[in-house]
């Protein structure tokens, strides 16, 4: 196996090396392929991923893991639509930086790097292959795909696609590599490569991330979970508070960007809830609040409602429901929740809603995350939706990259020096 | 035939790893053995499986059959128990 890994990993370095550099119009046409042949291709990738889905199926996979399996048509228009804002986005992300002037001697500028081999693992959402295979690649990068097993096949299938557009755009075909190996010995061995692999970006459940994080010393690009909170302060609008309560839960459950735990002043905390039954009932949106015991459960509980209320836990606190759920716990004032934010939180988004500025602006200031949303909804918190462009992932780490890890994020650059002739002992001692 | 010593250790792991699983801020004594691996405190799936195979083999020093999880069905932390004990012994 160590000489397979060897071989894989000289290849993906080989191909780095051969690569034109950042920037070069190699990798716009790369985008262009990919999505061209993703779509020529797409009857051949259902195949493989329906037969995929059959065999998780025969193996009691329940329907909501199988529906992370599927593919459909509709992914295909994403990842087109993912491939046309990537390539859109290359030339400013790749462009050099503008020389400054040094004293009167030479000039300095940034010139974009790659990273160099990029290592991804992640489970079982097909979509993350090409999105692997596209974004790193498309600012220079070689990248190793290690996807769940049960996507076996239709990884081949992309694998295969994503071959056949780096060589039609002129690039080295070893710039993506699926491992096709299910063996855990395999992702081991390559974790212990920090002399071949520049950086790990592991997308998946917390078991997986933990683990990378704490079996490699190879630098790691990931988020640690969406522990996420919204603190209600009691000078908010509380209609904006619950639809932002609402909008920060229920379209995506599952997304690492939603809230889950409300800290909502005790004076306005009935009132809030109220507010959240109100809407949700308003729009036939089903959702569950989870209420401490010292908030009033809501008037009108019981059958014909699309929402319900439990008991909140304190097993609750720190968690991430992955459903449509949504806690509310009273606190005493901004004191208290931002106590509870940093034993409880992940770093990954928290937010608050206030009319009062000072409030809102004192959240700010002591809340540590990746982003922080004032009188909104926490899924504001991506790439292209903040104008920052495509992401791979959102980071809680706190080096290279935090929030969401665009193309800009997947390059490093050197520092070019024009130096004129210049010799260090004829440039004056910077004054102390 | 595995220790006393060698249950409790795969005990203390198992609901180690299905806390991290579940996104949990709770220690391994606050999980009930009868605890339901999909229900109002525990969340796990299959597709997490990878991550906590490779935790589990790292924290008990074995190795766990690739197909460990296949064709078996748990719905408690005592089976995720029971199934790695078991797959611990045959690794032997």
């Amino acid at each position: 196996m160590s000489e397979h890994i060897d071989d894989i990993l000289a290849s993906a370095r080989a191909a780095v090396a051969a690569a034109p550099p950042t920037g070069d119009p190699a990798y716009a046409r790369y985008c262009h392929e990919l999505a061209a042949l993703l779509a020529e291709h797409w009857p051949t990738v259902l195949k493989a991923n329906a037969d995929d889905v059959a065999h998780a199926e025969q193996r009691g996979l329940p329907p909501v893991l199988l529906d992370r399996l599927r593919l459909t048509d509709a992914h295909l228009d994403q990842l087109r639509r993912l491939t046309a804002t990537v390539h859109a986005e290359l030339a400013e992300v790749t462009a050099p930086g503008p020389g400054v002037p040094i004293g009167d001697w030479g000039v300095r500028r940034r010139a974009p790097k790659p990273l160099g081999v990029v290592f991804m693992v992640f489970e079982a959402r097909p979509t993350v292959t090409v999105e692997g295979a596209l974004l790193p690649v498309a600012v220079g990068n070689a990248v190793l795909l290690r996807g769940g097993k049960e996507i076996a096949r239709t990884n081949a299938a992309l694998a295969a696609v994503a071959r056949e557009a780096l060589e039609a755009a002129g690039l080295p075909a070893h710039l993506v590599t699926v491992l096709d190996d299910p063996d855990r010995r395999q992702l081991r061995a390559l974790l212990k490569r920090p002399d071949a692999v520049d950086v790990l970006v592991p997308r998946g459940s917390p078991s997986l991330i933990d683990y990378c994080r704490g079996a490699s010393s190879i630098p790691v690009i990931a988020s640690g979970g969406g522990v996420n909170h919204v603190y209600v302060h009691r000078s908010a609008d509380l209609t904006l508070a619950a639809e932002a309560a609402l909008d920060s839960k229920l379209p995506e459950p599952t997304a690492c960007n939603t809230a889950e735990l409300m800290l909502v002043d005790e004076s306005v905390a009935a009132g809030f809830v109220a507010e959240v039954v109100a809407a949700a009932e308003r729009d036939g949106r089903p959702v569950t609040v989870r209420l401490d015991a010292r908030v009033p459960r809501p008037e009108g509980e019981g059958e014909g409602h699309c929402w319900r209320v439990e008991a909140l836990q304190e097993h609750d606190f720190g968690r991430e429901f992955l459903d449509a759920t949504i806690g509310v716990y009273p606190v005493a004032g901004l004191d208290e929740a931002v106590a509870h934010i940093r034993r409880y939180g992940s770093a990954h988004t928290e937010g608050v809603i206030a009319a009062d500025t000072a409030v809102a602006e004192e959240f700010t200031r002591r809340v540590d995350a990746a982003a922080i949303v004032v009188n909104g909804s926490l899924r504001l918190h991506d790439g292209p939706t903040l104008g920052l462009g495509s992401e791979i992932s959102i980071s809680t780490g706190r080096m290279h990259v935090r929030g969401p890890v665009t193309l800009g994020a997947l390059i490093t650059h050197s520092w070019v020096v024009e130096a004129r002739g210049t010799l260090r002992s004829s440039v004056p001692a910077p004054r102390s | 035939m595995l220790t006393g010593l060698d249950r409790a250790a795969v005990t203390e792991s198992v609901k180690r790893v299905v806390i991290a699983e579940s996104r949990l801020s709770l220690q391994p004594s606050d999980i009930a053995d009868h605890e339901p691996l999909s229900g109002e405190m525990l969340r796990v799936n299959s597709l997490g499986f990878v991550g906590m195979l490779v935790l589990l083999e790292d924290e008990l020093d074995i190795v766990l059959p690739d197909d460990l999880f296949v064709g078996r069905s748990f719905h408690t932390v005592q089976d995720l128990i029971e199934v790695v004990l078991a797959g611990a012994e045959v690794s032997r």
